[in-house]
């Protein structure tokens, strides 16, 4: 990367952050960066490769699960245990990838919806293995080098995941591939015209953010040090869609201001409306898709249009965003 | 083997349930392209209507249903009015009215959980807990009304779509949009009715599962899944179709759960691994349709 410093600054900012925080507020910092890892992802796949997927969260879970398997069921050692989850991941990624890119449109998000429900399914009958409805717990994170990463040095981990996925997906996003998954998205016969090999760039696309899902499933099993399957089912699917459109689709940034607003709007909101937030996320993307399909971004370029036009220069006349 | 009899009785139930739901989605989807999730959420809010008119109420069961009716109709019409015609009217790309449909999957649910809470609710049958016997044949009455009203909504929707000019309209709509808005259709209002009707057949199917599932806020998932399902296998072509995959999708669930040397949870997974293997197999289900008369 030719200019990599923002990265490295971002990295000890945010890594500073976590040790300015009390414990309680690092398991809240932790969680809010792994939904911006997970909503950095999905906004790829869904937003920029146009494929409607429900199976994100599986993924999540699928890294989680197999990396916890690993460890206590298996015994392997921390290293293997890790590189076995991402291969399993990629695997399983491709495995539904390769034929379910075939299915034009909605069929896709059937098919991982199936997907997603039979993980669930698979996990809750897993018996020992995946320890059923319970799930896993009584595990630890193993020592790193005779050091045992603990308190805000994990959290640093989670900073370094988080950049590491920004970081993968917004050079994807500005290179070939990723013209290719817009062109993809927008008009597959004209991208398949100008030789961009459209199933192959689904595919792509598909396994490579089902395998970043995952790897953050990675290093979720050591935030809590407890996964079952009631984490990874539809509901949170569901919330992380509501990030994207509600941030603003197809942007990164738009990714980050809705995970971070949807992820925080409950702390707030909770003395108000007690658990029932969800009713309000389901009424404002209601309102969002239909009165402003580009979401808080689309707001935001909105505002910054409005300032230019209070500016002295003559404002150019067109058409409105939204 | 009287086993085996009741088995087939409660299969074919249950099997027109999934039918009613995958008729609520085809409903909407032939005129409109639109895969309505809802769908579920529209089953479940019409138990809970069930369960207020026929339960706390006491109403009688013909005149609860009738209502129920009216009120999904109502409902079903106000969706597409507010949340699917503005996107159309917009140009909105296709994908624009599912996200709102989803919006307001959550906006169904949580509000039914809001009002009544988190725990079951008790809907009753249309002629109570018995049990007939008809030959070998032997099953609750509920079973045996939810077969007989079930084929009499498949009965009507297909004299619908086969007989009548308005639902030639909406067969004109599904086989070219453009086409048919030439040719004087009001697409506005085949897209209105679609989903009001689909409403009704979702909240017929709400009513009828009701009695053996519980009313509960977090019912209308697994009728939307076990509805598409069903579809998929069918397929979208043809009303016929739906019913078809019900069937099918219940005779498999029951018979695996049954027969099958599975624990009862791995069970559960057959449904989705029939709905994969359709997908990739034959996505456009098993009945096809029609192709455009010259």
């Amino acid at each position: 990367m030719r200019r990599s410093w923002p990265w490295w600054a971002a990295l000890v900012l945010l890594s500073a952050l976590a040790f300015g925080l009390g414990s309680y507020q690092n398991d809240v910092y932790r969680k809010l960066l792994l939904w911006i890892t997970l909503a950095l992802g999905y906004n790829f796949l869904f937003g920029i490769a146009g494929q409607v997927a429900f199976s994100h969260f599986s993924f999540y879970g699928l890294g989680a699960y197999s990396v916890v398997i690993g460890i206590t069921y298996l015994g392997w050692p921390l290293p293997l245990a890790l590189l076995a989850s991402m291969v399993f991941c990629v695997a399983v990624a491709w495995a539904v990838a390769y034929p379910s890119t075939r299915l034009e449109g909605f069929y896709l998000a059937l098919a991982t919806l199936a997907f997603a429900q039979l993980f669930i399914v698979v996990l809750n009958e897993g018996g020992q293995i995946t320890g059923g409805t319970g799930g896993l717990a009584n595990y630890r994170l193993p020592d790193v080098g005779g050091y045992r990463i603990q308190g805000p040095a994990y959290t640093v981990v989670i900073v370094a995941l988080m950049l590491f996925t920004f970081a993968v997906l917004w050079r994807l996003d500005r290179s070939h591939f990723g013209r290719a998954c817009r062109a993809a998205r927008d008009n597959p016969e004209a991208a398949a015209a100008m030789g961009v090999d459209v199933r192959r760039t689904r595919i792509l696309a598909y396994t490579i953010t089902s395998t970043l899902a995952g790897l953050a499933g990675m290093v979720y099993a050591f935030v809590d040090n407890t996964v079952n399957p009631s984490i990874f089912g539809l509901e949170n699917v569901f919330l992380l869609l509501f990030m994207i459109i509600i941030g603003g689709i197809g942007r990164a940034a738009g990714a980050v201001v809705g995970a971070v607003l949807l992820f925080l709007l409950p702390f707030v909101l909770s003395p108000w409306i007690g658990h029932h937030h969800a009713l309000v996320f389901g009424w404002v993307m209601v309102l969002v898709v239909l009165f402003q399909p580009k979401g808080l971004m689309g707001l935001w370029d909105q505002a910054q249009h409005w300032g230019r036009k209070q500016s002295p220069q003559p404002a150019v006349q067109g058409p409105t965003h939204g | 083997m009287n086993d085996f009899f009741e088995l087939v009785v409660g299969a074919t139930a249950s099997g027109c349930i999934y039918g009613l739901v995958a008729l609520s989605y085809l409903l909407i989807t032939r005129p409109t392209g639109i895969i309505n999730f809802a769908v579920g959420e529209w089953a479940m809010m019409a138990a809970f209507a069930g369960v207020v008119m026929l339960n706390d109420w006491n109403w009688p069961y013909p005149v609860g249903m009738a209502i129920m009716v009216v009120m999904m109709f109502a409902l079903g019409w106000l969706t597409e009015r507010l949340t699917v015609r503005p996107l159309v009217e917009k140009g909105a790309p296709p994908l624009a009215p599912i996200l709102s449909l989803l919006g307001m999957l959550v906006v169904f649910r949580e509000s039914i959980s809001i009002g009544f809470g988190p725990d079951p609710q008790p809907v009753p049958a249309a002629f109570g807990f018995g049990r007939l016997e008809l030959g070998w044949l032997a099953g609750s009455y509920q079973s045996f009304f939810t077969i007989a009203l079930t084929l009499t909504v498949f009965a009507a929707a297909w004299f619908f779509f086969e007989r009548t000019l308005h639902g030639k309209s909406f067969e004109a709509v599904a086989i070219d949009r453009r086409a048919a808005a030439w040719m004087g259709i009001h697409l506005g209002r085949v897209t209105a009715i679609s989903f009001a009707m689909g409403a009704v057949v979702a909240g017929v199917a709400g009513v009828l599962a009701a009695p053996n599932v519980s009313a509960h806020y977090l019912m209308g998932m697994p009728l939307a899944i076990q509805g598409f399902t069903a579809l998929v296998i069918g397929g979208v072509g043809r009303v016929e179709g739906a019913l078809l995959g019900g069937l099918i999708l219940a005779f498999v669930e029951q018979m695996t759960v049954r027969y099958a040397p599975v624990p009862p949870g791995l069970a559960m997974g057959v449904p989705l691994l029939l709905l994969i293997l359709f997908l990739l197999v034959r996505p456009k289900g098993l009945l096809t349709a029609r192709e455009g008369r010259t």
